[in-house]
């Protein structure tokens, strides 16, 4: 293999050792800055999925078609508990779990607040979300008492309500008329979603049940969490056909803002990187022309022995791409390293943190790089020293070897 | 004796000052196989427009250069470059080795260009730095040569493809009277042992005394063309 010119341009980078450092130091920090930026916003949302997927929507869930238009109570899963049966067979499926789901107002002696009432079925419900693990005082849904509620911090501070409070929720039941009931708090919880925390109590399904009116074996709303998130698309489907009446949707279709959310960070680091690159691109393009300038005489030479122009092209797009990628590769090292470190211990922004709960990020940041994205960067890379070296080139193939050869 | 180049009635005028130059002016010349030639002049004859015309580096404005038959101000920029490579070798005066390549890789290079076998490479750069001698300076880079040691570089990188003439612009100028000495020694030798067709444009008197032929240029015409042997 003829590498004659791979090794010109490589041994050309160390002519100048300083400006050359300089150049690979500017592409370091630039790379740096925007993977490290990039991997934190990547955790960041990541997290954000996770969490709403195990504390909220879970990955799958199931409603009569008409709910998901205006939440009206009267548009049931009548035979909830068959479907319930028929999802727990299949294989990616590790937890199902029906709600009756109602608006309603929660009201303490001081203050009432509008809120989601979710009727749950307590074992069924820790199979597919964490809201037990997120109990900061009382215990959930141990007493086998009735009327009980589960409300988050948030909440029991704007209600004045404490451990044991009464809180009077008043709902429509099923036949429209009002009704209402009071509740003990049984536990108080608190998510990293703080929105999510004001909207939503829960109470066990069966009283709830009983004060709407509804039906038995019927529901509002089926949970479905799977063994990993991968299998959504494939279980969404299956079920769809199991049960065709009614709408089973993804997490990603639930809630399109996590969707667009996740799908975003990658386009993200398209954009910064394309930002810094092109930044990293002109700097390149200017000490790459003061080579070409500084070897006028050199470049006229090999000009003038039988160098063609395209090896001449070759060889400067050499230099300027091992140029990029040396300074690329101590980036992606050291972003790999920031990464790997606080991927694993994670940055606490909790000085900060409070803004970004209401909309239901963790205060802790575990950033996370893709291999993916380092290959994309790479790429991005080798791209900015080809497109950074044609300007140049163009400049050295103008030079006629005669006056080149004779340049002082 | 074989015509290597045969020159008609050549001219280059440049026209980029308002005063139009005409450096080279309806020469013509025949240059044979074998011979060892130096155009001589004073500063602004003619004398490396010439030799760039010779070469190929420069498109004449009239006139013919024909090597082998063919008139290289017909060939396009891309086929000039590749006739050069193949046919031509050339010396100049500041060196212009490459820096960051040691002495046997500036020496390879255009047999890098030509994609030789390394085997090949090997034998002809040992075989021409023996010739040269400078043996056992193959792995030093230029900036730790002495200037008549990277002129002998040049000369073997300039004879490594085996091309069918020299075209050396002023090769002697940056050197001492020692270097110069040694160096027209080598080229001589390779002249007569080799056969290598050599053609200077110099104003140094002592090429001139060792060439077997003088072309005098002056305001880029010939003046006289004299064989000394």
């Amino acid at each position: 293999m003829n590498y004659i010119n791979f090794k010109i341009a490589w041994r050309n980078i160390w002519r100048n050792k300083l400006r050359s450092s300089v150049v690979i130091a500017a592409v370091t920090v630039g790379l740096f800055g925007g993977l490290a930026s990039t991997g934190v916003m990547k955790g960041m949302v990541m997290d954000l999925v996770e969490n709403a997927i195990q504390s909220q929507v879970s990955h799958i869930q199931v409603h009569n078609e008409h709910f998901v238009e205006n939440n009206e109570i009267e548009y049931l899963m009548e035979e909830s508990s068959e479907i319930l049966s028929k999802v727990r067979l299949e294989a990616s499926v590790i937890g199902v779990s029906q709600r009756t789901k109602s608006f309603g107002m929660a009201s303490t002696a001081s203050k009432g607040l509008g809120v989601m009432i979710n009727g749950v079925e307590p074992e069924n419900e820790k199979t597919v979300t964490n809201i037990f693990e997120k109990i900061n005082e009382g215990e959930y849904f141990e007493s086998d008492k009735k009327n009980r509620i589960i409300i988050s911090e948030k909440l029991a501070k704007k209600l004045n309500a404490k451990l044991k409070s009464k809180i009077v929720l008043t709902f429509q039941d099923y036949e429209g008329n009002l009704s209402g009931a009071s509740f003990k708090v049984e536990a108080i919880y608190q998510t990293q979603n703080s929105t999510f925390d004001m909207m939503n109590v829960f109470v066990k399904k069966v009283d709830i049940d009983r004060l709407l009116m509804l039906p038995d074996h019927s529901s509002h709303e089926i949970a479905i969490l799977l063994t990993n998130e991968e299998v959504t698309q494939a279980t969404t489907e299956r079920i769809n056909k199991l049960i065709p009446n009614y709408l089973v949707e993804a997490w990603y279709d639930i809630d399109p803002y996590l969707n667009m959310s996740y799908s975003m960070t990658s386009f993200m680091l398209f954009i910064f990187m394309s930002i810094i690159m092109l930044a990293l691109g002109f700097a390149i393009v200017n000490t790459m022309l003061m080579v070409v300038l500084e070897r006028t005489k050199e470049l006229g030479m090999i000009m003038a022995i039988g160098m063609n122009r395209f090896k001449v092209f070759k060889m400067i797009m050499w230099e300027t791409t091992m140029l990029a990628l040396v300074g690329g590769l101590f980036g992606i090292l050291i972003s790999w390293i920031f990464t790997w470190y606080y991927g694993d211990v994670g940055i606490d922004i909790s000085i900060v943190g409070e803004g970004f709960a209401t909309i239901g990020y963790s205060s802790v940041m575990y950033p996370v790089l893709e291999f993916i994205d380092y290959i994309e960067v790479v790429i991005m890379v080798m791209l900015t020293g080809i497109i950074a070296s044609i300007f140049p080139t163009i400049r050295a193939l103008k030079m006629k070897p005669a006056e080149a050869t004779r340049a002082g | 004796m074989k015509t290597v180049i045969e020159i008609k009635n050549l001219q280059k005028t440049y026209t980029e000052t308002a005063v139009e130059v005409k450096a080279v002016n309806g020469v013509s010349l025949i240059f044979e196989e074998g011979e060892f030639t130096a155009i001589v002049g004073p500063s602004g004859c003619g004398k490396t427009t010439l030799l760039n015309l010779l070469g190929g580096l420069d498109a004449p404005t009239s006139g013919q250069v024909i090597i082998d038959g063919i008139d290289i101000s017909t060939l396009s920029s891309r086929k000039i470059i590749d006739f050069r490579m193949k046919n031509i070798g050339f010396v100049f005066q500041a060196y212009n080795l490459i820096p960051v390549l040691t002495a046997k890789e500036n020496a390879e290079f255009i047999m890098q260009l030509q994609n030789k076998s390394k085997v090949e490479r090997e034998t002809r750069i040992a075989e021409l730095f023996k010739a040269i001698g400078i043996e056992g300076k193959e792995d030093i880079r230029p900036s730790r040569l002495s200037g008549g040691q990277q002129q002998r570089v040049a000369v073997a990188r300039a004879l490594a493809s085996k091309p069918k003439f020299i075209l050396a612009d002023e090769p002697t100028a940056n050197l001492d009277s020692v270097a110069t000495s040694e160096l027209l020694d080598i080229m001589r030798k390779l002249n007569e042992e080799e056969n290598i067709t050599f053609i200077f444009a110099t104003h140094d008197q002592r090429v001139i005394d060792r060439a077997r032929r003088v072309v005098y240029l002056e305001d880029g015409v010939v003046t006289k063309d004299e064989l000394k042997e």
